[in-house]
């Protein structure tokens, strides 16, 4: 007897992007399970950024589709009825914050934009405001958060309507050491209730923790996958970006004796 | 919608710069014709009554209720066409129009929403201006409203809303060009266009020229030659600037 394959809540099929010359997202397939944390990696201009916006339809793919199961049929999103938005969540580049409004306010408009009645805004926002430790702030408008603070209310937002697809872009981008292991737990329960969760990060040892699976990107391109919970992911993560580079350990290694051996010349040029 | 509205309500009651957009309107625009009119009265044949002669219309209630229109003529399109192009604008500068994506309310929705509630706001300041303008009348000893007062009043009115109707292109300036500063130089070269098209004859078939000419800013000879048609060109402008940029909103991208 074999194993039913997870249904993907959000999918891409050979996706593509062109920012003029620059190919951004070369064909990408990847796809978004139900109860799974699946992480991408890559160094920056990789493309994870445009392939969460083509994910969420913030940009159009010049190739290749995009879609988002509604009602047990996947759509493409660019045809997603509205109210079917409500089971995503996401936060892309800058968090969902405005400068005149408070945290409460914030989180709540939030809410409201995700389809909550405004009762029911009142009570996520309470809570989601304490899971992510932000009661302090509470009444503090955004302008007077530090960056950390503001990151956490832009995850707040996006975790307020209890999202089934969770897409993340770098979600711990500034957060303190005690951030970073909320926004983990948050991430954990999330998958454990069912969601799907896409993330972006550069912490290679953040997503080996959290991550059933990490995906590779380089150049726009997926070049592989790594084990998660695996060891030395650094080093598999670097291998994996030479090769698609075509230069082999030894020389980048020879690149960073040059660049050292030039460095160290400077150096004693300055001091003599 | 109802969310929409709720959440860009909300954002625009808590602006500093519709705040200081409303005061500058509501406090000045009255204050200033008031005081204008009781300084040129207590100084009938002095320097200062001399130089506010020519924007006067008449006396008493018609002179005080013709001067606000023709400062609420433009000082309503400076200030509400600086809160439009800030309210769309922001979203870009700010970088929060990427967070308006994959939501159940459709960003059309809440370009909409920004409309209305600008347009509301827009009201609320231009009653205001004008109820203010009638007790500063009365506290300045214009005596009870008649008439005339009335009568200014609700033209004073028709004028500010006019203008309201006119910043609306400007949201759609700040959502092609993605920030408020581009859309504040349109307002501003609206106005320059404006002073010249009036110059050279053709006012008030230009909707940004009508309400000012019919305020009596170019002389009350030229004020009476303005038709209602003229008029309600700003009516077409506004519903054109509002569906371009409610049909931008739905298709644009993140960039």
């Amino acid at each position: 007897m074999t194993a039913t394959p997870a249904l993907a809540l959000l999918r891409a099929d050979g996706v593509a992007k062109r920012f003029g010359d620059e190919p951004a997202v070369a064909g990408i397939n990847l796809d978004l399970v139900a109860g799974e944390i699946h992480a991408l990696v890559g160094l920056n201009g990789a493309g994870k950024t445009t392939l969460m916006r083509l994910l969420l339809g913030m940009v159009r793919p010049d190739a290749g589709r995009v879609t988002l199961r509604t009602d047990g049929a996947p759509v493409e999103v660019a045809h997603v009825p509205p109210p079917a938005w409500r089971a995503v969540g996401h936060l892309v580049e800058t968090p969902f914050t405005y400068a005149e409004l408070t945290v409460t306010e914030t989180v709540r408009s939030a809410a409201r934009l995700h389809g909550m009645t405004a009762d029911d805004a009142k009570t996520a926002a309470e809570q989601v405001i304490d899971e992510l430790a932000l009661r302090h702030w509470a009444s503090r408008r955004t302008c007077t958060l530090s960056l950390g603070n503001r990151q956490r209310v832009g995850l707040a937002c996006a975790l307020v309507h209890h999202p089934d697809v969770l897409v993340l872009d770098e979600p711990t981008n500034a957060l303190d050491p005690a951030g970073v292991l909320l926004v983990r737990r948050r991430l954990l329960e999330a998958a454990a209730g069912g969601a799907a969760v896409l993330v972006s990060s550069h912490h290679l040892d953040e997503m080996a923790r959290i991550a059933d699976r990490i995906t590779v990107l380089h150049r726009g391109q997926v070049i592989g996958s790594l084990p998660p919970g695996g060891t030395d992911l650094e080093r598999l993560f670097f291998e994996m970006v030479y090769a698609a580079e075509g230069v082999t350990d030894e020389e980048v290694l020879a690149g960073v004796t040059s660049d050292r051996a030039t460095r160290d010349r400077a150096t004693e040029t300055e001091v003599h | 919608m109802g969310a929409a509205l709720a959440v860009e309500t909300l954002k625009l009651r808590k602006a500093t710069a519709a705040r200081v957009a409303a005061v500058a309107v509501v406090v000045v625009a009255p204050a200033m014709s008031a005081g204008f009119l009781a300084a040129a009265r207590s100084d009938i044949d002095g320097p200062l009554a001399a130089k506010i002669a020519p924007m006067l219309q008449g006396t008493g209630w018609t002179g005080l209720m013709g001067f606000v229109g023709q400062i609420l003529s433009i000082g309503m399109l400076l200030a509400v066409g600086v809160v439009v192009s800030w309210s769309f604008g922001r979203e870009f500068t700010d970088g929060t129009f990427g967070s308006l994506f994959a939501l159940p309310t459709p960003r059309r929705d809440v370009a909409t929403a920004k409309i209305v509630v600008l347009v509301h706001w827009g009201l609320d300041v231009a009653m205001a201006a004008v109820v203010l303008t009638l007790v500063l009348g009365m506290a300045t000893g214009l005596g009870l409203p008649d008439t005339a007062a009335w009568s200014g009043a609700g033209k004073a009115l028709v004028i500010a809303v006019l203008s309201v109707l006119l910043t609306i292109p400007l949201a759609w300036f700040a959502s092609v060009f993605r920030g408020y500063l581009p859309a504040i130089a349109a307002l501003l070269g609206t106005i320059m266009v404006t002073q010249v098209v009036t110059i050279a004859g053709a006012g008030a078939w230009f909707p940004y020229s009508a309400p000012g000419m019919w305020s009596g800013m170019g002389g009350l000879e030229l004020a009476e030659t303005v038709t209602p048609v003229q008029l309600l060109l700003a009516v077409p402008v506004a519903v054109v600037g509002a569906a371009a940029t409610v049909w931008w909103w739905d298709r644009a991208e993140v960039v």
